[in-house]
């Protein structure tokens, strides 16, 4: 992208140098000093050259190159009153380089960024307006086409530079995407399977065998939820079933719809602290072999999350005895919380069938 | 049942389809013991056609993670009045399991379901069931919603009572469990989750015959 614009440049260049070869040859035999008009254009020439090679190299685009080539422009401008007579300048006749001062003006945007194009467009009017000793309308509008070249090429070639980073971040981000979908599939080939059938065959087996596919079962889990592709969600906002995939265990399911479910980063982040708190409960209370059935539901406009377990349960009254005995465990770090995201937590359980709780936030 | 064509003390005719020969190994020995016909084989979705059209098992239990064809191609080529398939996968391909009950499986079976749940879920295949996990319910009720909230007119839509059944599935409840709870008889819970499937197939299949005309294929 940068090399283009230089390329670019270099052209503008070249083109403007024919256009003043010709002004100052048709122009040269009403000057004050013909010679002085030649040598202009000899340095004008010399100088495309130069600056066309010099550019072309990435280790010669510094600030003293370019400060140069704004030197040799403005040079040229003010060499006009020496080779020009003074009634064609008062009467509006070009300067030597006419356009051609504008290539240092894009040379300084597309090192520097705007303020640069700016400092150089400043620089090369500035020679414009001594070289006539009057702001004439004409030159005033050329010099304010020069300070909006100046600005907005910096600016375009600053947007260039930033677009060109992000599509080349872009790239790797899909590039490591592949590689992340390609280890899933051999992990899901070959690993995964061993780890399945060493989890069913080690609890028919029973005993130590037992433990032993109950560990396996719950390596599957967890490199399963591992290699899994989180959903892309838009910025501000989170997948909740990306975030509650990691909670699946042994004795925990998480089912939910097969797309992505965004939320913003808050309450996604809310209702997965409740959801972690709640199965918290699940195995402190619940009892032994209690398992827990996490269900994510999308209904549009409102997102709702239930945690369901098979254990224990307990009396209605003992969740509000808890609250009112400043025991605020469940109350305040699942109601609480969603409360605090802008959404609702019930608890409702009865002894001897288990409890569930559902949380709710609206989008 | 009507269209069941094998005598009821005959075992049960099943193809074992997975591309892991320790697995389809393993299974394979595990059904043979529990008292089913292991009538073959398959590493892949091309063997697995080959494979069913010459021993017409009654179920096929199906990987969904085949090289080649996709699990819910082969499922949609694969099927047949008298033939179920019931999906045992791994419970991260989401969307490949909702694709595969939508091309005409019949149940889903998590892989690293025991070995009694295994065997309960092949009789039930066979007998026309429809084998749910939670996980499965969940999925099938994210698809219903995500069907209504779209712009399609002809979508099929949960009754009340379907969507409270699917719910309860999706949170762990039984069969029994759920027919207590709603005052049901598990029969009907058992014919309302069916339900659920049957609209999402029948969708499917009209979509599919609805392409082959515009595409001038009949």
């Amino acid at each position: 992208m940068v090399a283009q614009l230089w390329r670019a440049t270099a052209a503008f260049r070249l083109a403007t140098l024919v256009y003043a070869v010709a002004l100052i040859l048709r122009h040269r035999h009403g000057y004050a000093h013909p010679l002085g008009g030649l040598l202009a254009l000899a340095a004008m020439a010399g100088w495309t050259v130069l600056a066309t090679a010099g550019y072309a190299r990435p280790a010669l685009r510094r600030r003293a190159f370019v400060v140069a080539d704004v030197l040799v422009a403005v040079a040229l401008i003010l060499g006009t009153r020496w080779v020009d007579t003074g009634v064609h300048i008062d009467h509006g006749a070009p300067t030597l380089p006419v356009s051609w001062a504008a290539a240092p003006v894009l040379a300084c945007a597309v090192t520097g960024g705007p303020w640069a194009g700016l400092a150089g467009a400043a620089a090369v009017s500035a020679a414009d307006v001594v070289e006539r000793a009057a702001l004439a309308p004409n030159t005033f509008n050329g010099v304010v086409l020069l300070l909006i070249t100046g600005v907005v090429g910096g600016y375009v070639v600053r947007l260039g530079t930033r677009a060109e980073t992000a599509v080349e971040r872009v790239a790797r981000l899909e590039a490591a995407t592949a590689e992340r979908e390609r280890i899933a599939r051999e992990v899901h080939d070959s690993v995964l399977q061993v780890l399945s059938l060493v989890s069913r065959r080690g609890r028919e087996l029973g005993g130590e065998a037992a433990e032993l596919g109950r560990l396996a079962g719950e390596g599957e889990t967890a490199l399963r939820t591992l290699v899994a592709t989180p959903p892309a969600a838009a910025s501000g906002e989170l997948e909740l079933r990306a975030l509650l995939e990691p909670y699946a265990a042994e004795r925990v399911t998480v089912s939910g719809p097969a797309g992505p479910v965004p939320l913003p980063a808050a309450a996604a982040e809310a209702v997965a602290a409740a959801v972690g708190a709640a199965l918290d409960n699940v195995r402190r209370h619940a009892g032994a072999g209690a398992s827990a059935w996490v269900l994510v539901e999308d209904e549009g406009d409102v997102v709702t999350v239930s945690v369901r377990d098979d254990g224990a349960g307990f009396a209605a009254d003992r969740l509000a005895r808890a609250v009112e005995a400043g025991r605020l465990g469940v109350a305040q770090s699942i109601v609480g919380r969603m409360r605090d995201a802008g959404g609702t937590a019930q608890v409702t359980s009865s002894p001897g069938q288990g409890t569930e709780v559902e949380l709710r936030v609206t989008r | 049942m009507s269209r069941d064509e094998h005598e009821p003390d005959e075992p049960v005719r099943v193809l074992v389809v997975d591309d892991h020969p320790m697995w389809r190994d393993g299974v394979g020995r595990d059904l043979t013991e529990a008292g089913f016909a292991v009538v073959g084989t398959a590493g892949d979705g091309a063997q697995a056609l080959r494979v069913a059209a010459a021993t017409r098992p009654q179920v096929v239990l199906l990987d969904l993670n085949l090289p080649g064809l996709s699990g819910a191609e082969l499922i949609a080529r694969m099927r047949g009045p008298s033939l179920r398939i019931l999906v045992l996968s791994a419970s991260g391909e989401r969307q490949d399991v909702l694709d595969a009950v939508t091309a005409g499986a019949t149940g889903y079976l998590v892989k690293s379901a025991r070995l009694e749940e295994l065997v309960a879920a092949v009789r039930a295949t066979a007998a026309g069931e429809a084998v749910f996990t939670p996980g499965l319910a969940g999925l099938v009720l994210g698809e219903y919603r995500r069907l209504a909230a779209g712009p399609a007119p002809d979508t099929p839509r949960l009754t009340a009572r379907e969507t409270e059944v699917l719910r309860l599935v999706a949170k762990g409840l039984t069969y029994p469990q759920i027919a207590e709870r709603l005052v049901l008889s598990p029969r009907t819970v058992q014919n309302h989750v069916r339900n659920t499937l049957t609209k999402l197939q029948l969708r499917n299949k009209a979509q599919l015959v609805r392409y082959a005309l515009e595409k001038g294929i009949d």
